[in-house]
């Protein structure tokens, strides 16, 4: 590459080997196609030893000793403080020197604890769960530390993910004058109604005015920032998430109904309660189809309760919690897929559905319906169109070839490599770095 | 003179395994095995032997004086045949004494009745078969499931030909008279209802081992002398429990054996006082007074109504759907179908599927096998879905009539024939 390659520096919170959501692996991938065009370093939370990746500078928290901020190496697993020992070590390439950083006050946490490591003594990020306990401490820690160890790395560009690293990239920007980026994979709005309007949206609403410059991962959310934040669009970047290639395959299903599928949290944001209802209008009309829904949320005891009250329990399944290989092999069986969120950002079950050649029943609330241009789409209140849209899938071969053909041809313009090359766009359109 | 009458039920349900989703259309085969084995040789251990030991010791020493009677669900006896023949044969072996009665329930213990009395008379007279078949005596005595009972109930039994029935002493239905004497139903013309003082019964079956009740620790002198305190105002004291307790829900170390051990003596240190099976009590005492119960009772929960088992939706659509399949069912004719359609039945799997929580709710996770009650109905509505797809899809296996008839006969009583202890 002749063109100076930006030195990015990356803010995340969810990341692999742990899954919450999409937007540990979004950032995950992300990140690796980044890597090509740019020097990225990436600072989360948690590291694992036995989990690294190539071209890419990934920095645990629970590595670094909050005071001196040296590099602390776990040879097992870091649970197991007895076998804890630290090689004082330099972060990577570009790490300066740490007199810049001794005058920094100590910081004090409940979230920061002592690690024993022979005659010394360490402090390091420490926190169980992403969203359990007291998760405004969490994210304002990860802030100040996150500070602090960028003033000792080298970087053109501070691009944060989402509310939780939010506190980080503002403080980082104040300290250093660098530009600020801001992807937006999910928003408080988008999760918890229009109605929600407290610590984490105003975390939002302050660190998106504060950047310099908005990647929603949608137009769809695009538009959030602009109608519920009151952010202008001048400074809004939509880049649209890519899709990992997977080797998609029929499986053989061992009963005769057809299946209409869900993957997803239960949770108000998804829509789940609108699936339910478009099953129980689909039942009325023919009892040889399966609902399912794949995964867990707040509200799975209702969904359960509701769709024994309607009496559609032999046609109804809740699996609970599935792992990548068993959504696979959902997907796999699957007639249609139905995506009926409420706000969804991207909705990355959507494509993952097309990738398996199922056709995609899906609502215009979604950053996916943006992409998957052929799709059948519904407003997500909208029942019976949704309920007309899947019984028509499941009758007419036409139909069902049709929109399949369709998402194929969509799926050719969704890779995370033309997601990066986006992104590039955007730090050149907005001359984040020197080229 | 006053009578005790000691009840004791006998049963384990066949438990259903995590059937998930993707096992549907995959595996035929419900039951968690063995979930189902190792639950009934730890009861085995705990209770049934040394309890039926107990019993037998007590009957011998107290010549003939000591009586007793049980109620074995067809499920249980199934249980038994395939896992424990010894705790079966020791069953036989309280039977033989002559001092033991063994009373009439359905089958599958289920809620049939209230939901098709067709399959109720036919799990009825299945269990009756079974009962005749290993203890030699016909039931004359009838209890429900959990004691489910009300008049209509109670009219339906007598036209079956029983003479006395079971059920819980209920408070509100009560009204101030004493459970201590024999009732009519409402309703019927010649048979007896015997009402559980649950006050008594359950100073044993749940408070025995509390140590924060005033009464802990419970002896035997103790609690005979609360039960001579009603000579003179009652004519039959009914003690109505799980089998359970002795052993299992109070263990040994509670001091329930040696409690059991020292019981009958000082209750018959009274000289009015002796112990009859519900048969004998029936033909020795009149009516006192009617017995009016228009909605359904039991013996479960505070509620002592049918709320542990069809108080939510998820129970309601469970149960309704599985008798919704009776007709299809049964018109398989295949033995294996309508066994398991059977098991699915038993009340136990809608016990799991209860959401009343506070101090019952603890009881009901007490007894379940599953996470939560949400799991207890998943696993049971997968396991029907598959199910209902096999009865849907039933075609009559195409063997020779007289080879097929034999396979009938077999899977209906599928009995491992028991081996008598030299």
């Amino acid at each position: 590459m002749s063109k100076n390659e930006p030195k990015i520096l990356m803010l995340g919170w969810e990341f692999p080997p742990v899954i919450n959501g999409g937007l540990g692996v979004a950032c995950h991938d992300l990140c690796i196609a980044l890597s090509k065009h740019a020097k990225v370093t990436m600072v989360i939370p948690k590291t694992y030893p036995e989990f690294t990746i190539e071209n890419l500078n990934l920095i645990g928290l629970n590595t670094i000793d909050a005071r001196t901020l040296r590099n602390i190496s776990y040879r097992n697993d870091y649970k197991n403080l007895e076998e804890v020992h630290y090689v004082p070590s330099r972060l990577n390439p570009y790490y300066s020197d740490h007199h810049a950083v001794e005058h920094l006050p100590e910081i004090k946490s409940k979230y920061l604890t002592p690690v024993e490591m022979g005659d010394e003594t360490a402090e390091v990020f420490t926190i169980d769960d992403l969203y359990g306990g007291d998760v405004i401490e969490k994210v304002t820690v990860f802030g100040k530390l996150t500070a602090k160890l960028a003033l000792t790395l080298d970087f053109d560009i501070i691009h944060a993910h989402d509310w939780m690293t939010m506190a980080a990239g503002m403080e980082i920007k104040a300290r250093t004058g660098k530009p600020l980026v801001m992807h937006i994979h999910s928003l408080e709005v988008d999760r918890g109604g229009e109605a929600s309007k407290g610590w984490v949206y105003q975390m939002e609403k302050k660190g998106m005015e504060y950047a310099d410059v908005l990647m929603p991962v949608s137009n769809f959310t695009a538009n959030v920032i602009h109608q519920h934040y009151g952010i202008g669009k001048h400074k809004i970047f939509p880049v649209h998430n890519g899709i990992r290639p997977v080797k998609a395959y029929k499986g053989k299903k061992r009963f005769k109904e057809k299946v209409v599928l869900f993957v997803g949290r239960l949770t108000r944001q998804k829509g789940p309660e609108f699936f339910l209802e478009i099953a129980s209008r689909v039942l009325e009309v023919r009892q040889d189809v399966r609902f399912v829904m794949a995964g867990t949320g707040d509200a799975f005891h209702r969904l359960l309760e509701k769709s024994s009250y309607k009496h559609i329990g032999n046609r109804f399944h809740l699996t609970g919690f599935l792992n990548l290989e068993k959504v696979h092999e959902m997907l796999s069986i699957a007639d249609v897929y139905c995506m009926p969120s409420v706000s969804e950002p991207f909705g990355l079950s959507a494509v993952e559905a097309a990738q398996f050649g199922v056709p995609v029943v899906l609502s215009k609330q979604s950053g996916a319906a943006e992409v998957m241009k052929g799709s059948l789409t519904f407003d997500f209140w909208d029942i019976n169109r949704a309920s007309e849209y899947i019984i028509r899938l499941l009758d007419d071969d036409v139909l069902r070839d049709k929109v399949v053909a369709d998402a194929n041809k969509d799926l050719e313009s969704i890779s995370w490599d033309l997601s990066a090359d986006k992104v590039m766009d955007g730090y050149r359109k907005y001359k984040l770095y020197m080229e | 003179m006053p009578s005790i009458c000691f009840y004791f039920q006998v049963h384990q349900p066949f438990r259903i395994k995590n059937y998930s989703f993707f096992d549907i259309g995959n595996d035929h085969f419900y039951e968690d095995d063995e979930k189902n084995r190792v639950v009934l040789n730890k009861v085995s251990e705990k209770c049934y032997l040394k309890t039926n030991q107990k019993m037998l010791s007590l009957i011998r020493k107290h010549k003939g004086k000591f009586r007793i009677s049980y109620s074995l669900s067809g499920t249980v006896i199934e249980q038994l045949e395939i896992y424990r023949p010894d705790v079966l044969q020791s069953f036989v072996d309280l039977a033989e004494t002559g001092c033991v009665e063994f009373l009439a329930e359905t089958y599958y213990h289920s809620l049939s009745y209230i939901y098709s009395k067709e399959e109720f008379t036919r799990q009825v007279k299945m269990h009756a078969e079974k009962i005749q078949k290993y203890f030699k005596q016909k039931p004359k005595v009838f209890r429900n499931t959990e004691l489910i009972f009300n008049n209509e109930l109670a009219s339906f039994i007598e036209k079956m030909g029983y003479k006395g029935i079971l059920c819980e002493g209920v408070d509100r239905i009560l009204n101030g008279r004493s459970p201590n004497h024999v009732y009519q139903p409402k309703g019927t013309s010649k048979i007896k209802a015997l009402l559980k003082n649950y006050r008594l019964s359950d100073d044993i079956a749940f408070r025995f081992s509390d140590v924060n009740w005033t009464e802990f620790p419970l002896t035997a002198d103790k609690y005979a002398s609360w039960v001579h305190k009603i000579a003179g105002n009652g004519e039959v004291l009914n003690l109505f429990m799980d089998y359970e307790t002795f052993g299992e829900h109070q263990w040994e170390s509670t001091g329930i054996f040696d409690f059991l051990e020292h019981l009958p003596a000082e209750i018959m240190k009274h000289k009015d006082f002796n112990f009859l099976t519900p048969s004998e009590v029936i033909d020795k005492y009149p009516v006192r007074d009617t017995y009016d119960v228009k909605d359904f009772t039991s013996w479960a929960d505070a509620e002592r109504d049918l709320s542990a088992w069809l108080s939510n939706s998820m129970e309601q659509e469970a149960i309704q759907r599985i008798y919704s399949l009776e007709e299809k069912v049964l018109a398989t004719g295949d033995a294996d179908m309508i066994s398991t359609w059977g098991k699915f039945q038993t009340s136990d799997h809608f016990y799991y599927m209860c959401t009343k929580f506070w101090s019952d709710g603890d009881v009901h996770k007490y007894f379940s096998p599953y996470d939560s009650p949400y799991d207890a109905y998943i696993y049971y509505m997968n396991a029907f879905s598959d199910f209902e797809a096999s009865i849907n899809d039933f075609k009559p296996k195409k063997v020779p009539a007289k080879k097929n008839s034999k396979k009938l006969v077999a899977a209906i009583e599928p009995v491992a024939p028991v081996k008598r202890k030299k």
